[in-house]
C-alpha cells in the first residue's frame, strides 16, 4: 500500500501540529474546525506552514492533486480543457481523452462543466488532479456536494480508482460512514493528530470524548476508575461496573466511560435466569421508542438513563414497549474509557 | 393574494415603462428636430471627431495599463490602507469637473511646479494633445477601476488556486483563469471609462480648449451657430460613444443568464 510520511506545522489561520501517516485511501476526520481542510490547503502550499514533504515549495512546484470540496472546475472552459489545463505540449488533448476516459468520462469532453452532475463534477476534477501526475491526492469533502442516495456508490467509485492508480490520498471528512470506507484513518481534534489506526480500530476504540461524540457514541457518562483484587470496577450512579481496560494505560482515578448505543444488550423477563451474566446488569423501564429507519431507538432509565440501538429482527424477538420493565447488560470489553477532559 | 402579486406587477410594469420613456423622450425629440434633408457637420466637426476618438484610445491604454493591476491589488489583497487608497481613487470621481480641471491645471499648467519643470524638457501640458489626453484619464480612470475591481472580485479564488495546484505561476494564473473569466466585466468597465472620457467637458475644456474634441467643439458651434446646427456633431457622438457600452452591456447580461458566475458588477 502506498505511504507518505506527513509532518506539517500550521500557524494560521489556527495552529496545528500535524503528523500522520498517509496509508493508501487515508481519510482525515475530525469536528468541524479542527484544521482538516487547513491541512489540505497547506499541504497543497496554499496555507503556509513548515515541514515534510514538499517544504517550503511554491503550490505550482509541490506534485499534489487537490480535489477542493466544490471541485472548482473552470467554468470558461470544457471538461476535456479542464483536464487539459495542466498538460503541456501538443498532445495535450489526446492527453486529457485518455485520463476522462479513465474515470469513465470519455463522451462528456466536449461538455461545459455547468451542465454535468455532482458526480461527473467529481470524476473530471479527479481527471483533471491526475493529469498532474501527482504524488499524492487530497480530496476535501468529496461526498458533501452529493446526493445522499448516490453518495456511497460514488465513494466506492471513486476509492476503487484510488485504488487502482495507487497512489496515497488523504480524504477530509466529517462523515464517519464515508471514513469507514477508507484504509487508514486519522483523526484531528484541538490542533493534533490525537488518533491513527484502521478505521475498524478508530471506531471501536476512539481515544477521545469529542472523537467519540464524532463517531456516535450516544452514552458517555463521568466516572470513577478503582482497582479492586487486580481487576478494574468503574464507579457509576447506577452502582459499579466491570471494565476491561488496557492496564498499561489506567490509573484508578476519575474517567469519562461509554458504550455504542449498538452495544448495549437487552435481557428480557423470560430471559433464563442462569444466564444472565453475573456482572454489568441494570434494571431500567423504557421511557421512548422511536423508530429509525429500521432499527428502533430506546431511552431507557433506571439509576442511569442510556440510548439503545435495537435491529429490527432483535426487537422483533423482544416486542418493546414503553413503560416495560427489562434489564440491560453493558458487555465490559465493550465499555469505552475516556481521559477526563476540561471541556467533556 | 394572487391579485395583489398581479397588481404590483402591473404597477412596477407601468413606472418601468414611464421611466424608459422619460429617458428616451429627449433622443426621440433629437430625432424629430434634427432637419435630416439638410444634415451636414459643421466645419472642424471632422477633425473634433478624429481628436476625440484618437485620443480617448490612448488615455484608454493608459487607464488600463495604470488601472488593472490596481484593481487587482485591490480586489485580491488586503493592503494595508486599503480604505485610503479607495478613498483617494473617488476624490476625482466626486470632485466637479470644472474644479479637478483647474486643480490639474494648477500642477500641470506651464506655472505650476510640474508643469514648469516639464516644460523644460520641451513638453507642454496645456492645449496639447498630451493635456487632452492627460485630462481624460484623471476624469476616466476612477470608473474603469471600481468596474474592473467589481469584476476580478467576481471571479472565485478557489479557481485561481486550483490553477496553482496545477502547475501554474500566479502570472499565468492570471492570464489562463482570472483574465478569461473577468473579461466581460473589464470589458463593461473599460466601456463606461470610455463613454466618460469621450463626454468629459469640464477638465479638457481647461485643461486643453485645444485640439477640440466633440464635447468642446458642440459647445463651441452651439455658441457660434445656435442650437439646432450642432444636431448632426450630436448624432455623431452617440454614434461614437453608444454602441461599445450598450453592446457590452448586452452580451454581459446574455452571459450571467447562461452562467451563474457574474463578473460584471459594473453593470
Amino acid at each position: 500500500m502506498p505511504e507518505l510520511a506527513v509532518d506539517y506545522r500550521i500557524g494560521w489561520p489556527l495552529a496545528l501540529s500535524a503528523r500522520l501517516t498517509i496509508r493508501g485511501l487515508t481519510a482525515l476526520v475530525g469536528p468541524s474546525g479542527a484544521g482538516k481542510t487547513t491541512l489540505l490547503r497547506a499541504l497543497c502550499g496554499l496555507v503556509p506552514a513548515s515541514g515534510q514533504p514538499f517544504a517550503g515549495l511554491a503550490p505550482e512546484r509541490r506534485r499534489v492533486g487537490f480535489l477542493p470540496q466544490h471541485y472548482a472546475l473552470f467554468p470558461h472552459l470544457s471538461a476535456l480543457d479542464n483536464v487539459a489545463y495542466p498538460l503541456r505540449g501538443a498532445d495535450r488533448r489526446e492527453r486529457a481523452q485518455a485520463l476522462l476516459e479513465r474515470v469513465r468520462m470519455g463522451p462528456f469532453g466536449a461538455r461545459p462543466p455547468q451542465t454535468l452532475s455532482g458526480g461527473q463534477c467529481q470524476r473530471v476534477a479527479l481527471a483533471r488532479a491526475l493529469a498532474r501526475e501527482p504524488d499524492l491526492l487530497l480530496l476535501d469533502e468529496p461526498a458533501s456536494a452529493l446526493e445522499p442516495a448516490l453518495r456511497d456508490a460514488l465513494f466506492d467509485e471513486l476509492a476503487e480508482l484510488i485504488h487502482e492508480l495507487g497512489l496515497p490520498a488523504l480524504v477530509a471528512t466529517h462523515d464517519p460512514h464515508l471514513a469507514q470506507q477508507c484504509d487508514w484513518m486519522a483523526v484531528l481534534d484541538r490542533g493534533r493528530v490525537v488518533q491513527q489506526q484502521t478505521p475498524a480500530q478508530v471506531f471501536s476504540q476512539p481515544r477521545t470524548l469529542p472523537l467519540a461524540r464524532l463517531l456516535g457514541f450516544r452514552n458517555l457518562f463521568g466516572g470513577s476508575l478503582e482497582a479492586r483484587a487486580g481487576e478494574f470496577v468503574l464507579s457509576t450512579g447506577a452502582g459499579m461496573l466491570r471494565v476491561v481496560p488496557d492496564s498499561r494505560h489506567w490509573r484508578p482515578g476519575p474517567v469519562q466511560w461509554g458504550i455504542r448505543s449498538d452495544e448495549i444488550q437487552v435481557l428480557p423477563e423470560s430471559f433464563p435466569a442462569h444466564r444472565v451474566p453475573a456482572d454489568n446488569v441494570l434494571a431500567v423501564r423504557v421511557r421512548q421508542l422511536r423508530h429509525q429507519g429500521l432499527t428502533l431507538r430506546a431511552q431507557v432509565t433506571g439509576d442511569m438513563a442510556f440510548e439503545l440501538l435495537l435491529p429490527r429482527h432483535v426487537q422483533d424477538g423482544l416486542g418493546l414497549a414503553v413503560g416495560q420493565r427489562v434489564r440491560i447488560h453493558l458487555p465490559p470489553a465493550y465499555l469505552r474509557l475516556f481521559p477526563q477532559e476540561s471541556d467533556a | 393574494m394572487m391579485r395583489r402579486r398581479m397588481w404590483i406587477q402591473r404597477g412596477s410594469t407601468a413606472v418601468g415603462l414611464t421611466w424608459l420613456a422619460f429617458l428616451l423622450l429627449p433622443l426621440l425629440s433629437l430625432a424629430a428636430s434634427t432637419s435630416w434633408r439638410s444634415f451636414a457637420l459643421a466645419a472642424g466637426d471632422v477633425s473634433a471627431l478624429e481628436t476625440s476618438v484618437i485620443y480617448t484610445a490612448f488615455a484608454m491604454l493608459a487607464v488600463v495599463a495604470f488601472g488593472t493591476p490596481l484593481a487587482f491589488a485591490l480586489a485580491r489583497r488586503r493592503l494595508r490602507a486599503q480604505r485610503l487608497v479607495e478613498a483617494l481613487l473617488m476624490i476625482p470621481l466626486l470632485t466637479p469637473p470644472l474644479a479637478l480641471g483647474i486643480l490639474l491645471t494648477a500642477l500641470y499648467g506651464p506655472y505650476g511646479w510640474l508643469g514648469g519643470w516639464l516644460n523644460q524638457w520641451g513638453v507642454s501640458l496645456t492645449n496639447t494633445g498630451p493635456a487632452f489626453v492627460l485630462a481624460q484619464v484623471y476624469a476616466s480612470a476612477p470608473y474603469y477601476v471600481v468596474g474592473a475591481r467589481a469584476a476580478f472580485e467576481a471571479v472565485p479564488t478557489d479557481l485561481e488556486q486550483i490553477a496553482r495546484t496545477l502547475g501554474d505561476s500566479p502570472g499565468r494564473v492570471f492570464r489562463r483563469v482570472t483574465l478569461p473569466l473577468s473579461l466581460l466585466g473589464l470589458g463593461a468597465a473599460l466601456s463606461i471609462a470610455w463613454v466618460r472620457a469621450l463626454g468629459e467637458f469640464g477638465v479638457v475644456l481647461i485643461m486643453a480648449y485645444f485640439p477640440q474634441g466633440i464635447p468642446v467643439k458642440l459647445w463651441v458651434n452651439l455658441q457660434d451657430y445656435g442650437l439646432s446646427s450642432v444636431y448632426p456633431l450630436l448624432w455623431v457622438f452617440f454614434l461614437v460613444g453608444l454602441p461599445l457600452p450598450l453592446l457590452l452591456g448586452l452580451l454581459a447580461r446574455q452571459r450571467t443568464a447562461r452562467r451563474p458566475l457574474a463578473p460584471t458588477a459594473a453593470f
